[in-house]
């Protein structure tokens, strides 16, 4: 079995002025499914179409093992890529789609009702595109990206049009390409479609890479304030204030509580015991990797 | 190549639109010839000629199709399938190229073939004097070369433009509007132009100063491949 490494090194591309990806350098590895996540514009689609051999550099380099996409001989043996926004002729059905990709890449036309199956449409394949809804175009594609049975998946933003049965289809699909052994780097601009898939995350924003590593790493580095509830929140304040590195300041959202940083559920508890001051809550939320995904990016964006 | 010229034969026959202008220019040629026929109340040698000539007519509709065929990936998108599989663009619109080729053969033969079914048993009919069968063969290479190459730069176009709507209409611009335009402020280019060529090819016109046919085919095919390399240099250095 052939793997497939996707590889990005000091890739740039600059549209005029603007610029859409700033040396971005990553690696996607067989039998891992890595998220490539960013906020809407920040230069994932533009990564991909330039991995994918579609969009021209600045500067930098994208291999597949170690070729330039445009050099590679057969492709769609190494790389299955779904674009965002899934592109088809509308009179052409989704079937004969599958026939033109499977004859120019000299695959057996076996092969189509194969991947059909797999995407769940051959009961659709016959049908006009312009007959198809969102989810189903989706599904075309991904089949399309199947076809040769590739090494590796490059999928930007598959999961954009699936309703909530599609994208929990997706998930479980994502999941088995990882499991088989398939470096599967999907982009997606909302965390929450792909959390429970990806095995890593490449965080970008503006084009550059803000934060990269297991979902574990990337929430454990941005640890949730303590929260506490106290008639008494100047005195408790006052008190935790005293300690070294700990900060306390109120949440304006709720009477009453205070949010702590630098210490732990039991020295905030501890200090309250100490100082007198009644407490009636205390916890720590847990720190969604949404809210960790919005705090990388966000900071970026806000230097705009 | 050979795979790739099949997936984009498939490619265009899975689409209404090319069986559209099939027909529309097969149909084109027999109303032409069924008009001919009806009104020649002598038929000369040279009559049967021209009205077998007319076959070359379909030449016209094959070059749309393969302009609306070269564009018709960039309008639908569907350009990035194309080279997601066949990442060299040379390849990619050779392929193209010459699958567009292949196609306006085929329709030409048709249009020729079947105004032959018609027409020749009428015209015998009426007691037309027919030419040598040679001469037949030749219009109906001629006209057969023309309707194929014709579809070839046409697809050039359509790559090089990416816009079908400017591609008929630079191509429709180009024969109705510059050609004869040419032809009347400097004859000697006359010979040269699409409709010159296109004459010369299908023996439309036998009479004016036209290039041999073998001589007008180099030539088109010349302008169509500078064409489809030209749109091959420029897909190359694009983004998609």
């Amino acid at each position: 079995m052939v793997t497939s490494v996707l590889e990005v090194r000091e890739l740039s591309k600059r549209f005029g002025t603007n610029v859409a990806v700033d040396g971005l350098t990553f690696t996607a590895r067989p039998g891992k499914v890595v998220g490539f996540l960013g906020p809407n514009g920040a230069g994932k689609t533009t990564t991909l179409r330039m991995l994918l051999g579609l969009t021209l550099p600045t500067s930098g380099t994208t291999t597949v093992n170690g070729r330039p996409y445009r050099e590679l001989h057969d492709p769609v043996e190494q790389v299955g890529a779904v674009l965002e926004g899934p592109q088809f002729h509308p009179g052409r059905t989704g079937r004969n789609h599958l026939r033109v990709l499977a004859a120019a890449a000299g695959l057996p036309r076996s092969r189509v009702d194969e991947v059909l199956r797999l995407v769940e449409l051959d009961g659709a394949g016959r049908k006009r595109v312009k007959g198809y809804s969102l989810g189903m175009r989706q599904r075309l594609s991904l089949a399309s990206a199947l076809l040769g049975d590739p090494r590796a998946l490059v999928l930007d933003e598959p999961a954009n049009g699936l309703d909530p049965q599609g994208i929990r289809w997706l998930r479980d699909f994502l999941r088995a390409q990882g499991a088989d052994g398939r470096a599967v780097l999907v982009s997606s601009h909302v965390l929450a479609e792909i959390s429970q898939t990806v095995d890593e995350v490449l965080v970008i924003s503006r084009g550059r890479l803000v934060a990269q590593g297991s979902l574990d790493e990337l929430t454990r580095g941005a640890e949730a304030p303590v929260w506490v509830r106290s008639p008494d929140t100047e005195r408790l304040r006052a008190a935790l204030s005293a300690r070294d590195g700990v900060t306390a300041e109120p949440v304006h959202s709720g009477e009453g509580w205070l949010a702590v940083r630098g210490a732990s559920l039991e020295e905030v508890g501890t200090t309250a015991a100490e100082s007198g001051a009644v407490v009636y809550e205390l916890y720590r939320p847990a720190q969604s990797l949404e809210a960790v995904f919005l705090e990388l990016t966000g900071a970026t964006e806000a230097g705009r | 190549m050979t795979r790739l010229v099949g997936a984009e034969l498939l490619k265009l026959t899975t689409t209404r639109t090319f069986w559209g202008m099939a027909a529309a220019a097969v149909g084109l040629v027999l109303l032409i010839v069924v008009l001919s026929v009806a009104l020649d109340t002598d038929p000369t040698e040279d009559n049967v000629r021209t009205i077998m000539a007319t076959a070359g007519f379909s030449g016209v509709l094959t070059l749309v199709l393969g302009g609306v065929v070269g564009a018709g990936d960039y309008r639908h998108g569907t350009i990035a399938w194309t080279l997601l599989i066949t990442p060299n663009r040379l390849r990619a619109t050779a392929g193209q190229f010459v699958a567009c080729g292949v196609a306006g053969l085929a329709i030409g033969a048709a249009a020729y073939a079947l105004a032959a079914v018609i027409a020749l048993p009428w015209l015998a009919g009426k007691d037309a004097t027919f030419p040598p069968a040679g001469d037949l063969l030749e219009v109906f290479l001629g006209c057969v070369l023309y309707a194929g190459l014709a579809a070839m730069l046409g697809a050039g176009l359509g790559a090089l433009l990416r816009n079908q709507v400017a591609a008929i209409v630079v191509v429709l611009v180009q024969i109705f509007v510059v050609d004869p335009s040419l032809a009347g402020l400097v004859p000697d280019i006359a010979p040269f132009t699409l409709t010159g060529l296109g004459a010369a090819m299908s023996g439309v016109d036998s009479d004016g100063d036209l290039l041999p046919a073998g001589v007008a085919a180099l030539v088109w095919a010349g302008y169509a491949v500078l064409l489809a390399v030209l749109a091959a240099i420029h897909t190359a250095r694009r983004d998609i």
